[in-house]
């Protein structure tokens, strides 16, 4: 038997008409390795599988009442409701999916005539298939991409507070200062501050409740209000800056749900005079000649309630006498045991240290934490604060 | 931790640090739905760390805005030092 010319040439036209579609079919899945826009993958897989369909129309709803647009610019189509009489398309086929994460992804594929078989509806399935996948990898590289630029704006800011702690120390004649601050995360809400204001030391030695961000921000407000109150109150005294501060950052920190432990202190060289005043801080050791004391509290932390009744604890302070003020990151460090470092530990060391200046001291406090934390993690923010007093000119 | 709950009162159980906010946070909000009084037993609490009191603070204040108040009932020696050292013992009813 022989084929006449009309059979050969359908033939040949069917060839070449698969040989098309297995081309295709190559590009199509070649698309999503090319690109993680959604927009882009989308549009590339609805053009390539519409000439592989031999559609007029191909639409993509990837949620109900969401279509997304389409390789030929047919839109507002509900899922499995082609608008058909609007565009004269008399025939549809739909292949419906779930996405990866669950969600329902529809494909409709439409033509004006010829009514789509078997193998069409497969292949529709495939599309719809693909498309889910490319839609569910587009999206969870833009929530990545999102999530990455959070992450920077959050370690720029962390960087940001952390810069507001002081990098220089105050030069003073008769009085050596440590201070140090190592954040359990990238921020923290410890702080420390100071100034010298016509010859008179002020500080602040403070602990932001919470963690993280917000605690590290409001660490700033604190430093801010610390620095303002220092010049403005300065004179008045420690329980004046100590108000000051109270009146300025009160309402944010309770609007916040946080409050700050703080120590404010004022030493003057000319009288040997130290006055402090402390709002819920701990620890607070004062160490002389007779042993060490416990400097308590005398109001609850800033931003529990509105400070009232403020008193100031006042003392001349003689060479070698030293002011010693932690934060609870320190003595509530843990061994990898679960025992907690403690006050007593603090105290004994304080009593005990031999060291000639604050900054050795302070060094030695930190080196006996690491010691005693050994392979357990930082726990909490560890704050250090050192003030050791020496003869005055 | 874990919480206990009876008529308007919580019982904690364990440390109380910022892992149990939520927790306690959503425990306290059920409780002053039911009554603005609420009494939080700290008995066998054996930490609380300074985000947990600023958690009861908190409380403290829901509490007061909604006309009652958080009374903390019969805090353990690890909290009661915390309490006192802190002076927030006189920003609190205690029983």
């Amino acid at each position: 038997m022989t084929a006449d010319n009309a059979q050969i040439e359908s033939l040949v036209g069917a060839l070449v008409d698969a040989n098309d579609q297995l081309l295709a079919l190559y590009d199509l899945a070649s698309i999503t390795a090319d690109s993680l826009d959604e927009s882009e993958v989308v549009g590339r897989i609805l053009s390539r599988a519409q000439g592989l369909l031999r559609a007029d129309a191909l639409l993509l709803a990837t949620e109900p009442e969401h279509a997304i647009g389409n390789a030929v610019d047919v839109a507002k189509l509900r899922l499995g409701q082609a608008d058909r009489s609007e565009q004269g398309l008399s025939t549809s086929a739909v292949a419906t999916v779930s996405s990866p994460d669950g969600n329902p992804v529809a494909v409709s594929a439409l033509r004006h005539d010829n009514p789509f078989g078997t193998a069409d509806t497969k292949l529709l399935e495939a599309v719809a298939k693909m498309l889910a996948g490319a839609v569910h990898t587009a999206r969870l590289h833009e929530t990545a991409v999102a999530q990455a630029v959070i992450n920077r704006d959050h370690d720029t800011a962390s960087k940001l507070a952390q810069s507001a702690l002081p990098k220089w120390l105050p030069e003073l004649d008769g009085v050596d200062l440590f201070a140090r601050s190592e954040p359990a995360r990238s921020a923290g809400g410890d702080l420390y501050t100071f100034a010298v204001v016509d010859g008179i030391l002020h500080f602040s030695v403070g602990d932001v409740s919470g963690k993280g961000l917000p605690a590290a921000m409001m660490m700033t407000n604190v430093i801010s209000a610390s620095n303002a109150a220092f010049q403005r109150h300065g004179p008045e005294g420690p329980v004046a800056i100590l108000e000051a501060i109270d009146r300025w950052v009160y309402q944010s920190l309770s609007d916040a749900g946080l409050f700050v432990t703080i120590l404010v202190g004022s030493y003057n060289p000319a009288s040997n005079e130290l006055a402090v005043v402390n709002a819920g801080h701990s620890p607070v050791v004062f160490k002389d000649a007779t042993g060490i004391t416990t400097l308590g509290a005398c109001a609850p932390p800033v931003g529990v309630l509105p400070l009232d009744n403020l008193e100031a604890l006042s003392r001349i302070v003689a060479p070698g006498d030293r002011l010693v003020v932690a934060s609870d990151g320190l003595t509530e460090q843990q061994s990898p045991a679960g025992e907690m470092f403690g006050d007593d530990r603090l105290d004994k060391l304080i009593e005990t240290d031999t060291c000639s200046n604050a900054a050795e001291f302070g060094a030695l406090l930190f080196d006996r934490i690491e010691m005693f934390a050994d392979v357990a993690p930082q726990s909490d923010d560890r704050t250090l604060f050192i003030l050791e007093f020496g003869e005055t000119p | 931790m874990h919480i206990t709950k009876s008529a308007s009162e919580l019982q904690l159980h364990g440390r109380f640090d910022a892992h149990e906010i939520q927790l306690f946070r959503s425990r306290l909000e059920e409780a002053i739905l039911s009554s603005p009084n609420v009494r939080v037993d700290l008995q066998d609490v054996e930490f609380v760390d300074s985000t947990a009191l600023a958690e009861l603070v908190r409380g403290m204040k829901h509490c007061r805005e909604a006309g009652g108040d958080l009374v903390l009932v019969s805090p353990s020696d690890p909290v009661r030092i915390i309490l006192e050292l802190t002076k927030l013992d006189a920003a609190f009813i205690i029983d």
